[in-house]
This record gives structure tokens, sequence and C-alpha cells, in this order.
């Protein structure tokens, strides 16, 4: 039985990454979740009782108990020494992303898992939904040709608290909402970013940290592409955001919205207008698949170096918007 | 009645001699095409005269408006002609394949005493032109972020011209220049460009560009032109403030969709949107310029505003050719 522990509940996706795990258990699966870690004692004695764990206030006292692996959802700029702590204590590690705030504590979460021989893997769940699996599937067998250009969004509300605090999270918008979607289009193209030019600003919100920008990308394999990355939905928008990518090819156009299999809700609430999602949920895929990858002792779908590349993205983007000049990434080190 | 000709009997041509012989001022006194079957075509349409030369036409008729809807690197031959027998000017958009040609067309019109209207005719599209009075009422807060989509599958026209940018200029001088004169008139100028396209990556007939734009006053700005799709047209328009979110999509706002068995029909077989109007915005476009030279009363759109929108294009091209963003100077 894969034991599982989580360490802090400072990002909301912790609350569903529990829920999946506690699903996963009631079919039977081959994990239980045990351990919730979380400096904030409230929120982490709450999260304990919610989903039947063990309290700890210390993540390192999380780390000497017999959990195989753990779930770390701390802010940003603590993922590095929760990951290479746990790494240390020979945990295997999902990290939700981005995976650090910068290169260098990128490479050296990866230098820690791979001395430890443990499973470092980026907590990117949109790689699990149906629509954008149907997508990558058509991009590489090749349906749509040779793929000429992707556009993508993914625009959110403004998520407050931590988000935009740039001592906690190392960045806004452009850090929290780039590295998904360029992380799609890396997977799908199986190419790396090869330059990014961005406009990056802060005019929707009173807030220190960026929360609009747009970056123009171009891969290694001659792709270009857009990115809109913007928490740019108002209060009332009927869902949390976007995920969306228009993918060019010479034998056709596929235009994917991943939230579109939702039903429209009317009513007379605070929010009159509501998606209702009904599509799979792409949490459970991601937890599934780590369980699978630390159960059977594969090597992860979603590696590392996939988070570092992606955040290597986001950083070059607030690099071009810094000097108004398009950024190489070799430079981003 | 205004004596009216339409130089040119392509698809911008045909839609401009419609729309004249539904004004009930206008007198469509010629269709010009160096086509000469083409020309007779439109011609007995429209139920007017068909020539084969601008110059004879000037000749033979007493005409107070002449139409230009050429292929764009012609439009300045074609005005300049026009102006020195000081007649109004209607040209279609682009003004112009080079800020050269745009100058010169404009100080002709200029020395001639005549007027220039430049058919930016999503000024007249009501679903853009209530996007902006919402903007201005200021519903949606101070902008932040915009966002633009146009095209479709890749135009079919004489000599296929729209395939060589010299003549063209690609999606971006031809098709964007509508959203870049838009968000011009929303937002105001532009203070840089830049861009990534097709233009010199070898994909014959197939168009794609993304336009960067940071606008004066800081609102950051996307627009995407295609002639990539293997069918269709369609526009996007999104406009993000912080206190609101205005969105179009042509798509979604076609009140009819056809779907037609496949019986010998155009487009069977293809899912075609409708969405008809009492006036179409090219007629109400042609009706405001009328309407200007009557009371003598200011253009919806300048010759310089046709001119600024050239100007974004182009340093979107640059932008592309040089792969550097491209700041705009204040031209005047």
């Amino acid at each position: 039985m894969m034991k599982v522990g989580i360490i802090s509940f400072a990002h909301m996706h912790a609350q569903s990454y529990a829920e999946c795990f506690k699903i996963l258990e009631e079919q039977g699966g081959n994990v239980n979740l045990v351990a919730i870690a979380d400096a904030d004692e409230e929120r982490g004695r709450n999260a304990a009782t919610r989903f039947d764990c063990t309290y700890f206030r210390d993540y390192q006292d999380l780390l000497a108990t017999d959990v195989d692996a753990v779930v770390v959802c701390s802010e940003n700029v603590l993922h590095a020494e929760m990951v290479i702590a746990a790494a240390e204590a020979r945990k295997h590690v999902l990290c939700e992303k981005p995976l650090a705030t910068t290169v260098g504590d990128a490479r050296r979460m990866i230098a820690a898992s791979e001395r430890a021989g443990i499973i470092l893997q980026v907590a990117f769940p949109v790689r699990f939904n149906s629509a954008i699996q149907r997508l990558q599937k058509m991009v590489v067998s090749e349906e749509l040709g040779r793929i000429i250009a992707i556009r993508g969004t993914n625009r959110g509300k403004n998520p407050d608290g931590w988000f935009v605090d740039q001592s906690l999270s190392g960045g806004g918008a452009v850090l929290d909402h780039t590295v998904h979607v360029v992380d799609l289009m890396r997977w799908m193209l199986r190419s790396e970013v090869k330059e990014v030019f961005a406009e990056v600003d802060t005019r929707f919100h009173s807030i220190d940290v960026d929360d609009c920008g747009l970056l123009l990308l171009e891969f290694e394999n001659g792709v270009f592409a857009s990115h809109d990355p913007s928490w740019s939905r108002p209060k009332m928008y009927p869902t949390w955001g976007d995920v969306t990518l228009e993918v060019v090819g010479t034998n056709g156009v596929s235009v994917v919205d991943a939230f579109a299999q939702h039903l429209t809700d009317f009513g007379d609430t605070a929010l009159p207008i509501q998606h209702a999602f009904w599509g799979n949920s792409m949490d459970l895929g991601l937890i599934r698949d780590f369980v699978d990858c630390v159960t059977s002792g594969r090597s992860p779908f979603i590696t590392g170096m996939d988070g570092l590349q992606a955040v290597a993205v986001a950083l070059a983007a607030y690099e071009s918007a810094r000097t108004g000049k398009p950024i190489p990434l070799a430079q981003m080190g | 009645m205004w004596k009216v000709a339409v130089v040119g009997a392509g698809t911008m041509g045909t839609v401009h001699a419609q729309a004249y012989v539904n004004m009930g001022n206008v007198d469509l006194v010629g269709i010009v095409d160096i086509r000469q079957s083409v020309a007779e075509g439109l011609a007995a349409r429209s139920g007017t005269q068909a020539y084969t030369s601008l110059a004879e036409l000037l000749n033979e008729t007493d005409v107070d408006i002449v139409d230009i809807c050429v292929p764009t690197y012609l439009h300045k031959e074609y005005v300049l002609q026009v102006a020195r027998k000081k007649k109004h000017v209607i040209c279609e958009k682009p003004i112009a394949r080079s800020l050269e040609d745009a100058q010169a067309m404009i100080n002709a019109c200029e020395e001639a005493g005549v007027s220039l209207f430049i058919g930016h005719v999503v000024r007249f599209f009501p679903e853009y032109c209530l996007a902006r009075d919402r903007l201005q009422s200021g519903t949606i807060g101070c902008v932040g972020t915009v966002r633009t989509s146009r095209g479709g599958e890749f135009p079919t026209a004489w000599e296929d011209w729209y395939a060589d940018i010299d003549k063209s200029g690609s999606v971006i001088v031809d098709a964007m220049i509508h959203d870049f004169d838009f968000l011009r008139w929303c937002f105001g100028d532009v203070k840089r460009v830049y861009a990534k396209s097709t233009v010199g990556r070898d994909f014959p007939r197939v168009d794609h560009a993304f336009v960067s734009l940071r606008f004066e006053n800081g609102i950051i700005g996307h627009a995407e032109g295609t002639w990539a799709y293997p069918d269709g047209f369609r526009t996007q328009l999104e406009i993000a403030g912080d206190q609101g979110l205005l969105l179009h999509d042509s798509d979604a706002a076609a009140p009819i969709q056809n779907y037609r068995r496949s019986s010998g029909v155009a487009n069977a077989g293809v899912a075609v949107p409708e969405s008809p109007l009492e006036k179409n915005p090219y007629q109400l476009e042609l009706e405001h310029f009328l309407d200007c030279l009557m009371h003598n009363t200011e253009l919806r759109i300048t010759p310089l505003d046709a001119y600024k929108a050239l100007e974004i294009s182009l340093a979107a091209l640059e932008s592309i050719r040089t792969g550097q963003p491209v700041e705009l100077g204040g031209v005047e």
C-alpha cells in the first residue's frame, strides 16, 4: 500500500488532490492518504480532520514518517526547499506548478531527485484533460499535417492571497498561467521553446505582481505560437477561467476549449451564470498517474525537466518585458 | 443623384456595386475591369455600362465619385488618375502597399481638392460599433488587454495576387489592417509591435499571423490573422477591462446556420452561417461617405487613419523580417 502525505494546503489544488486520493482509496486503489503537514495550523488541522490524516505542523516531521510519497502544494518559493528535503528523505514527489521560481532552484530540485533515485513529477493536470489528450494525439499522428502555429490562452480571475505577493509567488499571472500552456505546447510539438518575446504589465487589479501579458514564442522546430496568461476574467465570469488552444497545420486547424464540456447554469445567485463542468476530472488523471508511477516504478509522464522548461519560458517572458527584446532560451541557463 | 463608377469587378467591386444599386441617391454610371467579360457581367447585373479602362470611363461619363476596388498594389495609379480629373475617390483598404504610395495618394487628393475615403468597413460593422460604444460608456472600466481574430480560407482572386506578398502584403496588410484600424479608433496609437507569421517560412497559400501590440496608453493587444483554414470566415473580438469583459464571436452570433444536403448546392455539406441585416456594413460605409460629401462633415475614417493602420501592418512585417520589436514613431 502506497502511503502519501500532502505538504501544505496553501495552494487550493491540494484540496482537489486530496479528494482524488480519497476517490482512488474508495475505488480500492493501492494508495492511502495518511498525513498532512501545514505551517498554517488551522488550515492543516481542518484538512487533516476532513481527509482523516495525521497532522504535522513541521513538514520535516511528516518526511520522518514512513510515507512513500508527498505532494507539495506550498507557496511557490517554498517548493525548492520542500522538494529537496523530500528527495533527501527518499520520498517520491508530485510538485504543484510552477516547479520553482528560478531555473537554478529547478536544477537543484532535479539533481536532488536524481541523487535520491526518487520520482519528481510536476503537476501539469491539463495534460490529463480529455480534449487536450485527443489534440495531442492529432498533432503527434500528423492528422493536422505539419504544424505551423499554435494560439494559446490560459486566463483566470485574480487568485489573490499569496499569489499576488511576489515574495511568496515569485511572479504573477505570467508565471502562474504560462507554465501550463507552454508545457502543453512542448508536449505536443516534442520541441523546445527557442525564443520568447513578451509584454507584461499590471492593468486589472491593484496588486504588486503582474496580472496580464502576452507571449510570442518560437520553437526549435520552426513552429510559432502566442499565449495569453492574463488574470483578465471579471469576478462574475461563469467559471474560473480558460485553457484554449488553436493548432494550425498544413492539413487543417483544430480549435480546442478544454472546458467546453459544461452545462450552463442560470440562477438568481451571486454568480448568476455558472459553467458546470461534466468532462473527465483531469486532477484525478494526474493523481492516478502519479500513484501508478510510484507503485509500478515507471518513469513519470511529466518530469522535473518539463517543469524546469516551463519555468524558464515564463522567466524569459519577464526578462523580455524588462529589456524590450526577444530572449533566447539558452540565456535562461 | 450621385454619379458613381466602380473600378474592379472582383469580390469587393461586386459588393459595392450591389450596394449602389440598393441606394436611392446613386446613379451607377459604369463598371471598369480590364477583363471585358467580367466587367460586362457585373455591369449587366447592376444595370449599367461596362468599360475596360478607367480613362475611357472618365472621358465618356460625367462621374462624381470613382470607387477603386482593384488589388492593393494598383491603388496608387488608379487613385492618382481619378484625382487628376478632380473626382472624389473611394478606395478599398488597405490604402496602399507602401507608405510612400499612401502619402502620394493623400497628397494628390488634397491638391485636387477631392475627398479620399478608404474602406475600413469594420468601423461600420454593428457588432464592432456597439463594442466601441460600450467601451466608451465606461461599463467595463479601464481596459487592460484586447484580442482580435480575423480570417478563414485563403482568398482566391485575379492572378492569385493575394499569394504575392509584394502585391498583397500577406494577411497582415490585407486583413488584419481592419483590426488595427478598429483598435486605433478605440484605443489610439500603437507604440510597439512584435509579430510572427508564416511569411518567410515556405507554406504556399497558407498564411497565419500573430501580432503583439502595445498601445501608447499601455493596453496590451493581440491580433490574429489567418488564411490557413480550409473554409469559412470568422471574426472575434475580446476587450477585457478592470470592471468587465466584452466578447464577440461571429460563429456564435450568426442567427442562421444552414446545413444543406449535397444536391449541387454551393458549399453542400458545409454548415453555412448567415447574419442578415437590413443594410450590410458596406452599404452603410458608402452611404456615410455620400452623406459626408453632401453635408461637408468629417469622415469616420480619415486618410491619415488609413495611413496609420498601414503603418502598423508594415511594422508587423518589419518585425517578422528582423525578429525584433518595432517602435512606431509619431509619423504625421
